[in-house]
């Protein structure tokens, strides 16, 4: 129980340094482009949550395909529907002219 | 893992089947959820990539302290809800009730916070993307796109936190009951699976809302 404990504990630790991290962050002067990573952190809090406070790796085998399953739909859901914005070239339209 | 319930009922083979055919289904939900969720997320990806400034101009908007003080109120709720599945595992019913209280106490904070203070204050700030919408001029339009997010993704994960608030409130009585046991405690893994999803919903909320768009 205590070494059980221990880990939610020091699992909580870290999640409160990483939220400071990513607090930190947002306020540096990032490309409004570039201004997405301050998301880092919250992915590994996100992995630390799994892991530790929900223990995605204890239990049986179709809980980590079903875990699996989620991050893979995940990728495919944001990763193509964020290819049209990323990669699409916008040409300037012209004006047209008043007769 | 609860190792094993004392009865199982007849479709399952053993108790241990039972409890971990819940698990799995609450993973699968879960798993559904991720998705439900992910079409939020790229809503965000997608309306902030054309709306840049606007979408910061919002978010400069929000109240940076609430988002973050409810932050640290969920992972401790979260982290103090698995604290009290360890208890149960180890056989100690009295924390296990005393914990899950605390985490329901500070899931109530957390929706006092967010929808009692934080939200009257928008709405007061005519922050709604309503005919009075405060933000105007070229920014306008990408400011009532990130409101509109800010409102739809914190009104969905506050109906998620009701839900796991009565599931947390069920899990106090079955235990005053003293239903729980080292032996059996499957609802309590369950619940806290989904009372955990839901903070995990929120860390990916927090910065898309409050931190991206912030900034000097």
């Amino acid at each position: 129980m205590s070494q059980r404990f221990r880990s939610l504990l020091l699992a909580w630790v870290l999640l409160m340094v990483l939220l400071a991290i990513e607090f930190g962050t947002s306020f540096l002067p990032l490309d409004r482009s570039a201004r997405p990573l301050v998301l880092i952190p919250a992915v590994l809090m996100v992995a630390v949550v799994g892991t530790i406070f929900m223990e995605v790796g204890r239990g049986p085998e179709i809980v980590r395909l079903f875990a699996v399953a989620a991050l893979l739909w995940l990728s495919m859901l944001l990763g193509l529907g964020s290819l049209d914005p990323m990669t699409r070239i916008d040409y300037p339209v012209q004006a047209a002219h008043p007769r | 893992m609860p190792e094993a319930s004392l009865t199982h009922e007849f479709q399952y083979s053993s108790a241990r089947h039972q409890a971990e055919t819940a698990i799995s289904g609450m993973w699968l939900f879960l798993a559904t959820e991720v998705l439900f969720f992910g079409a939020l997320f790229l809503t965000w990806i997608y309306s902030r990539h054309w709306n840049q400034a606007g979408f910061d101009a919002g978010a400069r908007r929000t109240d940076l302290a609430i988002g973050t003080i409810n932050t640290v109120i969920l992972l401790a709720s979260s982290f103090i809800f698995s604290a009290g599945l360890a208890f149960i595992e180890a056989g100690n019913t009295r924390r296990l009730i005393q914990c899950c209280a605390i985490a329901w106490l500070l899931g109530i904070g957390f929706l006092i916070l967010k929808f009692g203070i934080e939200w009257r204050e928008d709405f007061s700030k005519h922050l709604f993307p309503g005919p009075d919408f405060a933000i105007n001029g070229p920014l306008g339009g990408g400011a009532r796109i990130f409101f509109v997010f800010y409102f739809l993704g914190t009104a969905v994960h506050g109906l998620h936190m009701i839900g796991g608030l009565v599931l947390v409130g069920w899990i106090i009585l079955r235990a005053r009951r003293d239903e729980f046991s080292f032996r059996y405690y499957t609802p309590v893994c369950v619940v806290g699976l989904y009372w955990s999803f839901v903070d995990m919903v929120w860390i990916v909320l927090y910065p898309l809302i409050y931190l991206v768009g912030r900034g000097p």
